[in-house]
């Protein structure tokens, strides 16, 4: 979600095989330098497939001798998933940030091959994705500034997690501005 | 139908697999050991599709070993976990995936209790108790009631009793019984239950 | 012609309506009271029950454009002074959880209670009408029904239907002088059971784990009262189809009485802040 000189990333905790929680504790955003994505979808895959972009984003400071900025994150990912257009990740990937150089927010999501959504306002993606929207619709307003950016974002998450069988059970926000992340674990509903 | 529970405690790591083995419609085998043991804190439990759990865990078993052999270090139990998931997960894009249901219990560098589950897909969790198959769905409950962090392993087997118990009483087939195996300090033992 | 009419000729006749109702003009006015089954209408095709389950069963067709909503945690169990009935309340179609707030024990008489679990539309309508049975039967014979004539209309009424569709599973608990404090489990295969302790509906499992260990025959009324929300606390906990409120009964000689609606957001907190329990969970 964007806000003014900022934007937030938030997810859920839980891990489940079909209607069997087994963890609480299992965190679907990861951080590239000052890049955020956020992977939904096979569990496993969320795990592979961030362990692939660790090294890609390693390996890509590296050569360049500075961190991935957003927009070539997005890109990154992008041809990444549609590499494996025939045999796929089964992931719906976010990535936030805001560019080091031009200070400004940058939010996109992916289908599962490799798609860019690019959003000026918010993302969503996961099995809550439906709740997301109406919740992200109604609450959303421009220009946020970080405090109330947090509040909006996690009454979004919370709430549609509320309303998603397969959702909940703890919750992460980040609140990324220019010089500062703030991450917050927010108490939520265990049922 | 196997059972295989695992329960975090106070320096050692307790691992249960069930003693049945059952094929079709018989029980071919009443004291089945359904683990193998990696190196000294290292304890690897399986379950699934037979052929492959035993074909799967004695490679995991012969890559671990031959790691210590070529550099003279045994493998902590974090990387052994990550060895195996990233074993599954590129099998699950192969041709012929195994399908083995994992869980790894163990001394990370022989002093911190480690224990994690990682089924066929290569989901894997580091969680302080947990089951594979039906065995969850009874003993779940039971373990959020009554597992406190960092209790003593008689308290662990006590619980594990209770869970015992109950499957005895719920589960539709009878599974013989638990083997019980402890990892703690001295490396893996079994435990008379 | 009215509608109802066209369609009385065009519905489908449970055994029971067959047998006492060949001579009945197809007037709906003349229907049978004491017929056990209403009638329902079904569609006018070959295989209706085929063409039902296509379009219902997420299990079968996950696409199905109808979803019955399921997943539960009921149970009920008999002790020393009389029945604990303790239920969830959500409700889902899907992942979707389309209500926190469903009642899922069904008055059906001051004394009587029945649980819901499976199809919710179908555990309302049967046992609000075998509620219509019970009060009928008092009026007969001057005599409240017992447990087991209450649980055995429900059954053969669903076993009527066997095969079409219907999906409930429930139990029927009661205290009566002649049988003091009874149980019978029910469901749409066309089971009966009479029994101490059941659990039913996706989150059953969770339910045994905690109950079965905790369970005496001697336990008073509070220690009772808490182990059902208990347990049904725990199936809330790791059964993503369970959980919303739980709703607390307990049945006495002098009938049911209501111990309240226990939210499980708040609940769990306090649960485990009393118990040290769930330590799994961070908070």
């Amino acid at each position: 979600m964007v806000g003014k000189d900022c934007v937030a990333i938030a997810c859920d905790l839980r891990l489940g095989s079909q209607s069997l929680g087994v963890s609480n504790n299992f965190e679907k955003v990861f951080q590239y330098g000052h890049v955020f994505m956020g992977l939904t979808g096979l569990a496993s895959d969320v795990l592979t497939v961030h362990e692939n972009f660790r090294m890609k984003t390693n390996l890509y400071k590296m050569r360049e001798e500075r961190e991935i900025e957003p927009e070539s994150m997005a890109n990154l990912v992008s041809t990444s998933l549609y590499e494996k257009r025939f045999g796929p990740w089964f992931v719906g990937p976010i990535v936030a940030g805001i560019n080091s150089k031009s200070g400004k927010p940058f939010v996109c999501a992916f289908d599962f091959i490799g798609c860019i959504d690019y959003a000026k306002d918010f993302v969503v993606s996961g099995t809550a994705a439906d709740q997301l929207y109406g919740m992200c619709e109604g609450l959303y307003e421009p220009n946020l500034e970080p405090e109330d950016l947090f509040e909006t974002i996690s009454q979004a998450l919370l709430n549609a997690a509320d309303r998603d069988a397969l959702s909940g059970w703890g919750a992460v926000v980040y609140v990324i501005t220019k010089d500062k992340v703030t991450k917050r674990y927010l108490k939520s509903r265990q049922d | 139908m196997d059972i295989i529970l695992g329960i975090r405690v106070k320096d050692s790591v307790i691992v249960a697999t069930s003693k049945a083995f059952t094929r079709g419609i018989s029980i071919l085998k009443d004291n089945d050991d359904k683990t193998r043991t990696l190196n000294q804190f290292n304890l690897l439990a399986f379950t699934g599709d037979s052929g492959d759990t035993t074909q799967f865990a004695e490679y995991i078993q012969a890559n671990i070993q031959l790691f210590s052999m070529r550099e003279n270090t045994e493998m902590d139990s974090k990387s052994i976990a990550s060895y195996i998931r990233q074993q599954l997960a590129s099998s699950l894009r192969s041709r012929k995936p195994y399908q083995v249901q994992i869980m790894l219990g163990g001394l990370n560098k022989g002093i911190e209790p480690f224990l994690t589950i990682i089924d066929y897909l290569g989901t894997r969790t580091d969680l302080p108790y947990c089951a594979h198959g039906y065995a969850a769905f009874y003993t779940m409950s039971l373990l959020d009631h009554h597992y406190k962090e960092n209790m003593s392993l008689e308290d662990g087997l006590r619980i594990l009793k209770l869970c015992h118990e109950e499957l005895d009483k719920r589960m539709p087939v009878d599974f013989k019984g638990l083997n019980v195996k402890v990892i703690d300090k001295d490396g893996v033992r079994d435990v008379e239950f | 012609m009215s509608i109802n009419d066209i369609s009385y000729r065009f519905s489908h006749k449970s055994q029971l309506d067959q047998n006492n109702n060949d001579e009945l003009p197809l007037n709906i006015n003349n229907f049978n009271l004491n017929s056990l089954a209403p009638s329902i209408s079904i569609p006018p095709i070959s295989q209706p029950t085929d063409f039902l389950r296509a379009h219902t069963d997420d299990d079968i067709n996950p696409d199905c454009n109808i979803k019955i909503a399921h997943g539960t945690t009921t149970l009920a169990f008999r002790f020393k002074e009389g029945i604990i009935v303790a239920v969830d309340s959500r409700a889902t179609a899907g992942n979707w959880i389309a209500s926190q707030t469903v009642k899922k024990v069904i008055e059906i008489n001051p004394m009587l209670l029945g649980t819901m679990a499976g199809g919710a539309a179908d555990c309302q309508y049967w046992e609000t009408w075998l509620g219509t049975q019970c009060r009928l039967h008092e009026l007969r014979n001057k005599e409240r029904i017992s447990v087991c004539a209450a649980s055995k209309i429900l059954s053969n009424l669903v076993y009527n239907y066997k095969g079409m569709g219907l999906s409930m599973g429930t139990m029927i608990c009661g205290f009566t002088p002649k049988e003091g404090p009874t149980i019978y489990y029910v469901d749409s295969d066309g089971t009966r059971l009479k029994g101490d302790l059941f659990c039913v509906g996706s989150g059953q499992t969770f339910a045994y784990g905690v109950l079965d260990s905790n369970y005496k025959w001697d336990l008073t009324v509070d220690e009772a009262l808490y182990l059902g929300k208990r347990s049904i606390l725990a199936a809330a906990h790791r059964d993503a189809f369970s959980g919303g409120s739980i709703n607390l009964f307990h049945v006495t000689e002098n009938g049911w009485v209501f111990h309240g609606n226990h939210d499980v957001g708040p609940l769990f907190w306090e649960i485990k802040e009393a118990e040290g329990s769930f330590n799994n969970v961070n908070s």
